[in-house]
């Protein structure tokens, strides 16, 4: 019998997440965190290991019935499009938790069980192959992220977690009813593969095309249903921001990806260009109210909407390019912003001000702490040598070659990142130091260097190297493409 | 009617005989227990409930029609009973120490309830518009006094002269669209009504009959435009009572419904209109009402509006996955409604009426264990996965697909997501605030137990709802 290595990964955090319930000291609390996000970590280090870049088939499956009456299966796997998203979070995982380490003084146990009940339904949405399943660790994703947002966030914390609740559950329910008309249109099967495999009506896909793009729109956040977006990341914790900015960002794109993409190819066809002009109206705009803030998580989450719009972008070009700098994007984007909201949090620890305008000379305060701000900004506009230009790059070389006016957009919102964010920076790391804030900042110690460094390596390794990480999307986008343009894979 | 039919009768409603006759012993035992001893009547409750469930379970092996086609114990009839008796027994284990707390503990608060359960478990087996109606009214009774209960407290009283008066305008609504049916069909079994009418079944005579009779039976499940009595009656109601009320008669009304609206006749009246129209409305009504309540029993008793209407949508949505999925969320709804009734009952203790949500503010910080089980039956009354509260609401909505009424389900998603707004709003209250001062649950191991077990069914049934689903497929067909 094989080792079921995806059950292993996507429950152990939440075994660890009821053994936590019954530990009083909360530094034993801390430890035994990170212990269960370290060893999911090594469990999806095990499982890249195994991986097998040379197909697009399914990997690592399991399935045993689970409400076999309705055709429920519990099915796991993963292919090369789900399998960097598993990475990134269980990656995210134990940075979160170094990163809560001193932020979160009060229920630390709560949080940690919160952090890890998250940490496994996440992991189970990149996993499942039953889109029963799928949707139980979606929507159960609410009550944890509710409980994060508004037990430990700020002070409108109340409001920003009522907003993420509803408008996500609101949004997640019509995806409910599209999967059970799928579910009878698809011949009784919640079976991803099989409903993949089906050819439906046009007029169904279209429908269900829109009931999907409402629960997956509202998570991305596409425009016009970003607004939760600003809230729940200024008042989220920390690790609620990096949760938020890396892997639940993640998984509208993904969801088009499993499942508009393959299982409504004429539907994602027609209205491909609708879907481009919404995400160049999300860099756009995104980038333009960026510009205008001065709260640095404000600004970083507005970043957030302008570069998920490169990212569907991406994704609706409906090419190679397109969608692999979509797809790789995704990714950067994980690794960039979940690091840009970790620099800030440890700023605001030190400061307990975000605002961008009582700041000034952290370079003369903390070097190392502005150094690693400096690559992290660089990073998000896309410098040469930093992963997201790799994945911008072709998602506009894609983007030029399906729609040359959303193209030019696109490169807009480039230009407006470029803006924002060496605006910020300057006014952050650069002149002399604020008054205010003089006796207040010391550098980075070594808890905060283990979190923010393998992000760092990350943001270099993609951006010098990025072979590895195509090679193993390359397949499965391939794949991809030929379902959505039937089997002649023409374009 | 020979002695090995008379035989057959008893022995088909062998579960009902020994539940009021048990009622009847402790209404003489309950003479000779000197104060202080009282929890002697809730053991005996329990074991009456219990013999008679034994009862239920063995003679479920076969359909076992009765008194010449009034009664029949059938597996539909089995599957509520068994609901019926959870309810029951878990209203008593909550009941002991509410009881002695507001000073309601005689022998008749016992039987009385015991008493309402027979006339339950008479409306899930009936198959005759009168033997319906002896169920309906043994049960209503009963609850019409239990609700004037605490004889000290104004709105008690108050609660039950409403639903007194309320209670008997529906039924008498009932009898009336009863007696128009036997004028055009000769006959009140719901067997032979359709065999009678030969014609057109759009009569607008049987029409007028079919509107009473659902108007009289819509009133028992509380849903609009007949549920002005719930949020009165549920606020002054002890609130063990309430308890028993939101899951017992109204799952008791949803067996009668059930087997009334699936009867041919009914079916060929085009009623699933006048349902699916129901149901939308009292859901909204449900949803938007208790957006603004902030007494704990008047919020409850709007959300169970709203979980009325919900139910109801797997009514108007028919057929066999329909039936089902009413039954289903009416076993998942007694789990968790009792669970965080369980909990309302258990803060009344001393100065706290346990009535005010603001009350509950900061509660996970002293209660972490308690509060934890709070928000468990909240999200799963909000529907939110892994709880069972999810899957109840998902098989509805499949139900409601697999007819083709997709819009139905829309608005009933919209709907629960109003619906979620007000259930997380007490999450925030009991997670989100600071206490203002030190809460004094009164958990003995009863009330310990009740929430127990009531918490291993919310998320045991939301993990593992297959053997569930089968359960009341099953139950469905049979019916």
């Amino acid at each position: 019998m094989t080792i079921p290595l995806l059950s292993l990964i996507v429950f152990t955090p939440a075994v660890g997440a009821a053994a936590l319930m019954f530990i009083r000291n909360d530094d034993v609390v801390r430890w035994m965190a990170l212990g269960v996000t370290v060893l999911d970590f090594a469990f999806c280090i095990a499982m890249l290991g195994g991986l097998d870049t040379s197909t697009h088939e399914m990997q690592f499956t399991e399935t045993r019935p689970w409400v076999p009456a309705l055709g429920i299966t519990y099915a796991l796997g993963i292919d090369g499009i789900s399998a960097p998203f598993v990475f990134l979070t269980a990656l995210l995982g134990w940075i979160c938790v170094l990163a809560s380490w001193v932020a979160i003084d009060r229920k630390v146990k709560e949080f940690m069980v919160s952090l890890l009940a998250m940490q496994a339904l996440m992991l189970g949405v990149f996993c499942a192959l039953d889109l029963f399943l799928f949707y139980v660790f979606w929507e159960a994703m609410l009550i944890p992220m509710y409980l994060i947002i508004g037990v430990w966030g700020g002070d409108g914390r109340v409001y920003a977690a009522f907003k993420f609740f509803l408008y996500t559950l609101a949004g997640s329910l019509m995806f409910l009813i599209g999967v059970i008309v799928l579910y009878f249109h698809g011949g009784e099967t919640f079976d991803i593969r099989t409903l993949m495999a089906q050819d439906l009506p046009f007029q169904i896909q279209s429908w269900l095309f829109f009931a999907f793009l409402i629960a997956f729109a509202v998570k991305v956040p596409m425009v016009p249903v970003h607004t939760w977006l600003p809230d729940a990341h200024v008042q989220a914790p920390t690790a609620g921001s990096i949760i938020l900015a890396a892997v639940l960002l993640k998984m509208g794109a993904y969801g088009f990806l499993r499942f508009s993409l393959p299982m409504l190819p004429e539907a994602t066809v027609h209205y491909s260009t609708l879907m481009q002009v919404l995400s160049a109206v999300a860099i756009v705009y995104g980038g333009l109210l960026a510009l205008a803030q001065d709260d640095l998580k404000k600004l970083v989450a507005y970043s957030s909407i302008s570069h998920m719009g490169l990212v569907t972008l991406g994704i609706f070009t409906l090419n190679l390019r397109g969608l692999e700098g979509g797809i790789l994007q995704m990714f950067n984007h994980g690794v960039t912003t979940g690091a840009l909201f970790l620099s800030v949090g440890l700023i605001y620890e030190r400061t307990h001000t975000r605002s961008i305008s009582d700041y000034g000379g952290l370079m003369k305060a903390a070097p190392v702490y502005t150094a690693f701000l400096a690559l992290f900004a660089l990073s998000s506009m896309a410098l040469p040598g930093t992963n997201s230009f790799v994945g911008e790059l072709l998602v506009l070389s894609g983007a030029f070659a399906a729609n040359l006016a959303v193209g030019a957009a696109a490169v807009l919102g480039a230009l407006l990142g470029a803006a924002y964010l060496l605006g910020m920076y300057r006014k952050v790391a650069l002149g002399p130091v604020s008054i205010g804030l003089r006796f207040k900042i010391r550098d980075v110690n070594a808890r905060e260097i283990a979190a923010i460094l393998p992000l760092a390596v990350f943001v270099l390794w993609i951006g010098l190297y990025p072979k590895p990480f195509l090679e193993i999307i390359d397949a499965s986008v391939k794949h991809l493409l030929a379902q959505v343009h039937g089997k002649g894979g023409a374009q | 009617m020979t002695a090995a039919v008379l035989f057959q009768s008893t022995l088909a409603s062998l579960p009902e005989i020994v539940v009021v006759t048990g009622a009847c012993i402790l209404l003489i035992l309950g003479q000779l227990v000197r104060k202080g001893q009282q929890q002697f009547l809730v053991w005996a409750s329990i074991a009456v409930v219990l013999i008679a469930a034994l009862g239920t379970l063995m003679l479920a092996g076969e359909v076992r029609p009765a008194y010449s086609g009034m009664f029949i114990a059938d597996r539909f009839a089995v599957f509520f009973k068994v609901v019926f008796y959870l309810v029951t027994v878990l209203t008593f284990l909550l009941s002991r120490k509410y009881a002695e707390i507001e000073g309601i503990g005689s022998s008749e608060y016992y039987v009385l309830l015991l008493l309402a359960l027979s006339g339950m478990m008479i409306m899930a087996s009936a198959t005759d518009l009168l033997s319906i109606y002896v169920g309906l009214e043994l049960m209503v009774l009963c609850t019409y006094v239990l609700t004037g209960f605490l004889r000290q407290q104004q709105r008690s009283n108050e609660a039950a002269l409403k639903y007194v008066i309320l209670g008997g305008v529906s039924t008498g609504i009932f009898l009336y669209g009863v007696s128009l049916i036997y004028g055009l069909t000769g006959t009140t079994q719901l067997d032979r009504m359709a065999a009678a009418v030969t014609g057109d079944p759009l009569d607008p005579g049987l029409l007028l009959a079919v509107v009473f009779i659902v108007a009289g039976l819509v009133f028992k499940v509380g849903a609009v435009p007949f549920h002005m009595w719930v949020p009165d009656v549920y606020e002054g109601a002890p609130t063990t009572i309430t308890a028993f009320m939101s899951v017992g008669p109204k799952a008791a009304g949803f067996a009668v419904i059930l087997r009334v609206f699936l009867n041919p006749l009914v079916a060929a009246s085009n009623v699933w209109i006048i349902v699916a129209v129901i149901a939308a409305v009292t859901m909204a009504l449900g949803s938007f009402v208790a957006l603004v309540q902030d007494n704990f029993k008047r919020l409850l008793a709007y959300s169970s509006i709203a979980h009325a209407g919900f139910a109801m949508f797997g009514v108007a949505a028919g057929g066999a996955d329909g039936v089902a999925s009413v039954m289903l969320y009416l076993l998942i709804y007694a789990f968790m409604n009792l669970g965080i009734f369980g909990i309302v009952i258990m803060m009344r203790n001393g100065d706290f009426s346990g009535e005010v949500i603001e009350h509950y503010a900061g509660f996970a910080k002293s209660h972490r264990g308690l509060a934890l089980l709070m928000l468990l039956y909240l999200f799963s009354l909000a529907g939110i996965p892994p709880t069972a509260g999810f899957f109840a609401k998902f098989y509805v909505l499949v139900a409601l697909v697999e007819r083709g009424f997709v819009m139905l389900a829309v608005i009933a998603v919209l709907l629960s997501a109003v619906a979620a707004y007000f259930y997380i709003r007490i999450v925030m209250v009991i997670y989100m605030r600071e206490p203002e001062g030190a809460f004094d649950p009164a958990l003995t191991p009863a009330v310990g137990a009740t929430l127990a077990f009531t918490a291993a069914g919310t998320i045991g049934i939301g993990l593992f709802p297959a053997w569930f689903l089968r359960l009341a497929q099953h139950a469905a067909i049979g019916g």
